[in-house]
């Protein structure tokens, strides 16, 4: 097919424009964190990065209690994750493989959970968890952030187990094998590749999350990395330099995992919102 | 005999509440629970003292909503911030879709660029915005003062704070759509655009008449899930601006936050949270009805 010279060019253009405004504050962020903190405030910041500043910036980021966030991080995530998959997993099996009374009105409260504001639920979290005494408790945060992924666990789950006939199943069944069984053995490697996507998802559900973990830790030694960067914000002992940088450690993981598995985060999030 | 073929058929019956049973009780004690308590902690005078006590007092909170000035700026914010994030963040991604829809060298590369602003978590996102806005050292401001333009007080001025938290929003929402999108343009059978051009239609035409109809469904859709965002979102808000200047950012559920956390007024919260919950609920009602409508349509 033929195409029009000027459409081109106005398409790189486009392109180049949207490079730019996507990819800036995070090339921002780097420079940033590779810069002299002197002159960031002073002499101007110098645009592209100084990996020159390197060393600097490790030992700024050394004086950050950066590590102990991070291991709390992958704790909440990690536990987010194994929790959201195994009931999630259960959950989109019976929504995929079984017709039952209450399917509908089950599909309806999943959909829900994804309209609820996270800050509607912290008070009643809050006075519920200082019963319980999961107050200051990474556990306790786990649970509170499995409400909001073990719905898109169960919606992206349930679509990849559409996808698998049912005759490979019933072999196993009538040689009666139990359903948990079916389930990890046949079902799984099946759907590894939307297992994954899950499992990314809800991994990271847990590492981003923020107001559940700022509202329910009292306890520095417990804080996440997300609540830590945010004490960051309106105080200026931290060297900036080193908050970039920080916050450039926190931003890696998630987006190299987010990059991978794209395309299955679309379908899981969009296929829940369909089929409702 | 046939008795037992009997209970065990109604055994298996039972087969499918059991798979269900441990997860929806678990959202249950963690979701529904603690959203029905929220929701009759509106009509209670809760303090944040003493959370698990407080006395019935119909609806009073309600009465002090509407009385309140701060709850039409709250409920005006929110709308705003909703429909121009739905308008901006959807236009952005699909016109990125369409750029991005036809392969050239370099496409990955520059796809994975364009995701950043949604994979980045958010906390990390306000930091960098917040060092791009800041008033005197910042590079937004060199930016438009290199234009030509006078300096901006980016998140601070009641008229640049709210445009300012959509540009991040927008930066955070448009890769997402640009992502279902394009997935949606690239299911466009090809067949049908090529018959489309043999008829002698221009790619105009083409893309009027063939492509638009076929993904405008999945833009209704990503359309609903970014206004249900918007209506929910709220780190990135209270990070950038607290809800200021004098609450002129103050979404809904900003306002959940304030009201408890420094009123210490529960029960004036939760009805804050009850009209932001039932504004979300009202933009998926509105989504189901055209779903609706539109299933009835291809069914004739």
């Amino acid at each position: 097919m033929r195409t029009n010279p000027l459409f081109a060019v106005l398409r790189v253009c486009l392109i180049l424009v949207l490079v730019v405004f996507a990819g800036f504050p995070i090339y921002w962020m780097a420079s940033t964190a590779l810069n002299v903190n002197s002159q960031l405030y002073n002499t101007g910041q110098v645009p592209w990065p100084q990996l020159s500043n390197l060393p600097e910036l490790l030992e700024e980021l050394a004086a950050v209690p950066i590590l102990r966030w991070l291991v709390n991080t992958g704790l909440i995530a990690a536990g987010t994750t194994v929790l959201s998959l195994t009931l999630g997993s259960i959950l989109g099996y019976a929504l995929s493989r079984f017709k039952f009374h209450g399917r509908g009105l089950i599909g309806f409260l999943l959909f829900m959970t994804q309209v609820i504001p996270e800050a509607l639920l912290v008070v009643p979290l809050y006075a519920m968890f200082i019963s319980l005494g999961l107050l200051n408790s990474l556990w306790g945060l786990v649970l509170a952030n499995v409400g909001f992924s073990l719905p898109v666990a169960a919606f992206i789950l349930k679509g990849a187990m559409d996808a698998i006939p049912y005759e490979i199943e019933e072999s196993a069944i009538i040689d009666n094998c139990p359903r948990m069984g079916i389930l990890s053995f046949i079902v799984f490697p099946l759907i590894a590749p939307s297992l994954a996507a899950a499992a990314v998802i809800s991994f990271f559900a847990g590492w981003n999350e923020f107001l559940f973990a700022a509202t329910f830790l009292m306890d520095r030694d417990l804080w996440p990395t997300s609540v830590g960067l945010a004490s960051f914000i309106g105080q200026y002992e931290t060297p900036l330099s080193a908050v970039m940088g920080a916050a450039l450690v926190f931003s890696l993981p998630a987006v190299a995992f987010f990059l991978l598995v794209q395309r299955k985060i679309v379908a899981g999030l969009t296929s829940g919102a369909v089929k409702g | 005999m046939t008795r037992n073929i009997l209970s065990r058929d109604r055994l298996l019956g039972l087969v499918p509440y059991a798979f269900v049973a441990v997860p929806m009780a678990y959202l249950g004690v963690f979701m529904f629970w603690p959203l029905g308590r929220q929701m009759w902690m509106s009509f209670t005078d809760t303090r944040l003292m003493n959370p698990n006590k407080g006395d019935f007092i119909g609806l009073a909170n309600y009465a002090e909503l509407i009385t309140d000035s701060q709850f039409y700026t709250s409920l005006h914010v929110t709308i705003l911030y909703t429909l121009l994030t739905v308008i901006f963040g959807v236009a952005l991604g699909t016109i990125s879709a369409l750029a991005m829809d036809r392969p050239f060298k370099g496409r990955s590369i520059v796809r994975a660029i364009l995701l950043f602003g949604w994979a980045v978590p958010n906390v990390a996102a306000t930091l960098i915005w917040l060092w791009i806005y800041n008033g005197p050292s910042g590079v937004a401001n060199e930016i438009v003062q290199f234009l030509g333009f006078d300096r901006i007080q980016w998140l601070t001025s009641m008229n640049w704070a709210l445009p300012s938290i959509m540009i991040v929003t927008v930066w955070q929402v448009a890769p997402f759509v640009m992502l279902v999108m394009l997935a949606a343009l690239q299911s466009v059978p090809e067949e049908v655009r090529e018959a489309a051009r043999i008829d002698g239609a221009d790619a105009l035409n083409v893309f009027r008449n063939v492509t638009l109809p076929h993904v405008l469904p999945t833009m209704q859709l990503v359309s609903l899930l970014v206004a249900v965002w918007s209506i929910r979102r709220f780190e990135i808000i209270y990070l950038l601006t607290g809800g200021g200047p004098i609450g002129s950012t103050s979404t809904l559920v900003v306002q959940i936050r304030l009201t408890a956390f420094e009123d210490y007024d529960l029960g004036l919260a939760s009805a804050y949270g009850a009209v932001g919950l039932a504004l979300a609920l009202l933009v998926a009602a509105v989504h189901f009805v055209f779903e609706r409508r539109r299933a009835k349509v291809m069914s004739k």
